[in-house]
């Protein structure tokens, strides 16, 4: 196809030129620092992935290496730690028990840290600015004090290491995720739209199903997110907490790594890293995180 | 995917599943719980749980019908520290003897084991019962040194040698806080060096000569730099270097003419415990020749009992005639602890610089 150049209207006016050359010679003037400027963000942002995604190479590298031991550059390609880790009755039971405690977690800190943030925001309760900051107090204490003090509340009351007390510290060190990313949400919240919704005769059960729920979504499931992986990988609170037969994986990784430190240790990080990703997946095929959460 | 496969994964759908899951692993302990006697004990994981628990572990649940629930989780110290007196986590404790005396110390574990309860004793090696030992030794591991047979470092016979300058940057050892290795061999820094296993400050000495070296957390970390080749001449315990027996590594264990430094795994039974006579039961078991032979031959540790034949390749390395055990050097950990925090504290100082 035939193309033709037609002259700039700016151009072909001789007295404007000059002035339109001028004009180009001052951005030219003050883009050279801005083009600069952009290098420096951009190697600054490149800079910041690599120091992200360098340890999670490493795993990689390490799990699927041949030696039994860290080598760099790798010798080769094997899933030899792969078959270990699937292999291993005790890795395999730790998986599906981090997964469980994960899930169980994700429900009770979602429901309760939902709820909570709700009552914070909406409930003009005194003193909410304290009520706030104790439920993010568990973040601020070191998370094997709260594991070590679970540990002897429950011996005080004699119910062992049970799972549902396992379950309960998780939710504990989680719960400040949802509270904060949900109160987050609401603080941009508009009141009006529940008005509205019980103005047009909505009971106030269904204003906040209908209405409130899926306003907050975003705030809840990125809470929850949050709550599944800081669960699945939890390490200090689960320290004193798991009993015997019932070790997460975290903690039989450490285990294990008192004893051998092979390839396996990176095939368990890279099942964690593939987990944690699934999940993401599997919200946002049932939840339709993609619509509610900017990831 | 196709859209009648993703139908099948609906929301209600995964929240029933999570639930589920989540209320199952809940309930199965309490759906599980037998009738049975419980004898809660700690024990180690690697090969010698899997060995535990699918062996030695059942073998003794049949035959005193009871249910053996070990905690492989570490710190146990800590878990047994916090739990009542009245009512300990643990019947019987298994670790390392440093941690034992510790345990001994703060009245948490019997001191002694009455050998009328525990009548294997009468076989073990005297070690195994001596008054460096709190409780009971069912086995031990030499520490030594280890060593790259590929290097051409020639013939290493004492642990001086670990202090020749041309190991700088391939010499190896713990960081002596958190590892009993490590402790150990500040004492043999003292006898080496000093007037004995007390005698610091030759020890700080010697350590402070030590230096360039890489410090590790675990025996298992060590291992690995031995196989990489990044230490080529380190402290270490002989089951650390055996267990690779067959693979064709070019490391090797070297026993040093000064001798071995003794790893007791130590079995004690709590005060409080309500299991006495189960607990007792446990360490006869542990002591018996055809468990200690099973364990022996697949850690690599030396048993205590002296009715323990070995396999001719295990017979040959490890500990099994009093001759070999006379090479034990065992550890004053009642004094040790003592100083603990100013030993810790001043080692820090010496490798943080």
């Amino acid at each position: 196809m035939a193309t033709s150049v037609t002259p700039s209207p700016t151009l072909a006016r001789p007295e404007l030129a000059g002035a339109s050359r001028s004009t180009d010679q001052v951005i030219a003037h003050r883009s050279a620092p801005g083009r600069t400027g952009r290098a420096i963000y951009l190697a600054a942002n490149i800079a910041i992935l690599v120091f992200l995604l360098a340890p999670i190479a490493i795993v990689f590298v390490f799990a699927l290496n041949p030696t039994p031991f860290i080598q760099f550059p790798p010798v080769g390609v094997s899933l030899r730690w792969f078959e270990k880790f699937f292999s291993a009755r005790d890795f395999m039971h730790a998986l599906v028990f981090s997964l469980e405690v994960a899930v169980l977690t994700t429900m009770a800190a979602t429901v309760l840290g939902a709820s909570a943030a709700l009552a914070i925001a909406r409930g003009n309760i005194p003193g909410s600015r304290i009520i706030v900051a104790t439920m993010l107090s568990p973040l601020m204490l070191p998370a094997i004090l709260t594991g070590l003090a679970l540990f002897q509340a429950y011996v005080l009351l004699d119910v062992g290491r049970p799972v549902w007390g396992l379950v309960a510290g998780h939710t504990l060190v989680t719960i400040p995720y949802v509270v904060r990313t949900t109160l987050a949400v609401l603080h941009n919240f508009d009141t009006r739209l529940e008005e509205a919704a019980q103005n047009l005769g909505a009971s106030p059960t269904r204003t906040f199903f209908e209405v409130t729920l899926p306003l907050v979504k975003p705030g809840v499931l990125a809470g929850g997110i949050f709550a599944f992986i800081v669960s699945f990988d939890q390490f200090p609170v689960s320290l004193f907490l798991v009993s015997p037969g019932n070790e997460t994986l975290p903690i039989t990784l450490f285990n294990y790594l008192k004893f051998d430190l092979d390839g396996t240790i990176g095939a368990a990080s890279v099942i964690s890293i593939l987990l944690a990703v699934l999940v993401v997946i599997a919200l946002d095929r049932t939840v339709g995180l993609r619509s509610t959460v900017k990831l | 995917m196709t859209s009648a496969s993703r139908a099948h994964l609906t929301r209600r759908r995964l929240l029933a599943a999570g639930a589920s899951l989540g209320l199952g692993a809940v309930a199965a302990p309490y759906v599980a719980r037998a009738e049975e006697p419980v004898l809660n004990i700690t024990g180690w994981g690697g090969k010698w749980g899997d060995v535990m628990s699918t062996e030695i572990g059942p073998a003794f649940e049949k035959e005193f019908k009871c249910k053996l629930r070990t905690d492989t989780a570490l710190p146990f110290l800590p878990k047994l520290q916090a739990s009542s007196r009245a009512a300990p986590i643990y019947d019987v404790l298994h670790t390392n003897s440093n941690e034992q005396w510790a345990a001994a110390e703060m009245g948490l574990v019997e001191p002694k084991v009455d050998p009328k309860l525990v009548p294997n004793i009468a076989d073990v090696y005297p070690y195994a019962a001596s008054d460096k030992i709190v409780g009971i030794s069912i086995f031990t591991s030499a520490i030594g040194l280890g060593m790259r047979t590929d290097k051409g470092y020639g013939p290493i016979t004492s642990w001086k040698e670990l202090w020749d300058a041309k190991y700088n940057g391939v010499r190896g050892g713990y960081v002596i806080p958190v590892n009993s290795l490590g402790q150990a061999f500040v004492m043999m820094c003292g006898t080496l060096f000093g007037k004995g296993q007390t005698d610091l400050d030759a020890a700080y000495a010697a350590l402070e000569k030590l230096k360039p070296i890489k410090l590790v957390d675990f025996t298992g970390a060590m291992e690995k730099l031995f196989l990489s080749g990044e230490v080529g001449l380190g402290v270490i315990h002989d089951s650390g270097i055996y267990r690779y027996d067959g693979q064709n590594q070019p490391i090797d264990f070297v026993t040093p003419s000064e001798g071995v430094l003794s790893l007791e795994q130590v079995l004690t039974i709590t005060p409080g415990s309500k299991m006495k006579e189960l607990a007792n039961a446990y360490l006869n078991y542990m002591l018996r020749p055809e468990v200690q032979k099973r364990l022996a031959e697949t850690v690599w540790y030396s048993p205590a009992n002296k009715k323990v034949k070995l396999e001719a390749k295990y017979d040959a390395k490890l500990l099994t005639t009093p001759e070999k055990v006379s090479k034990l050097i065992q550890v004053d950990w009642k004094w040790y602890n003592a100083q603990k925090d100013a030993i810790d504290s001043r080692i820090n100082r010496i490798f943080r610089a």
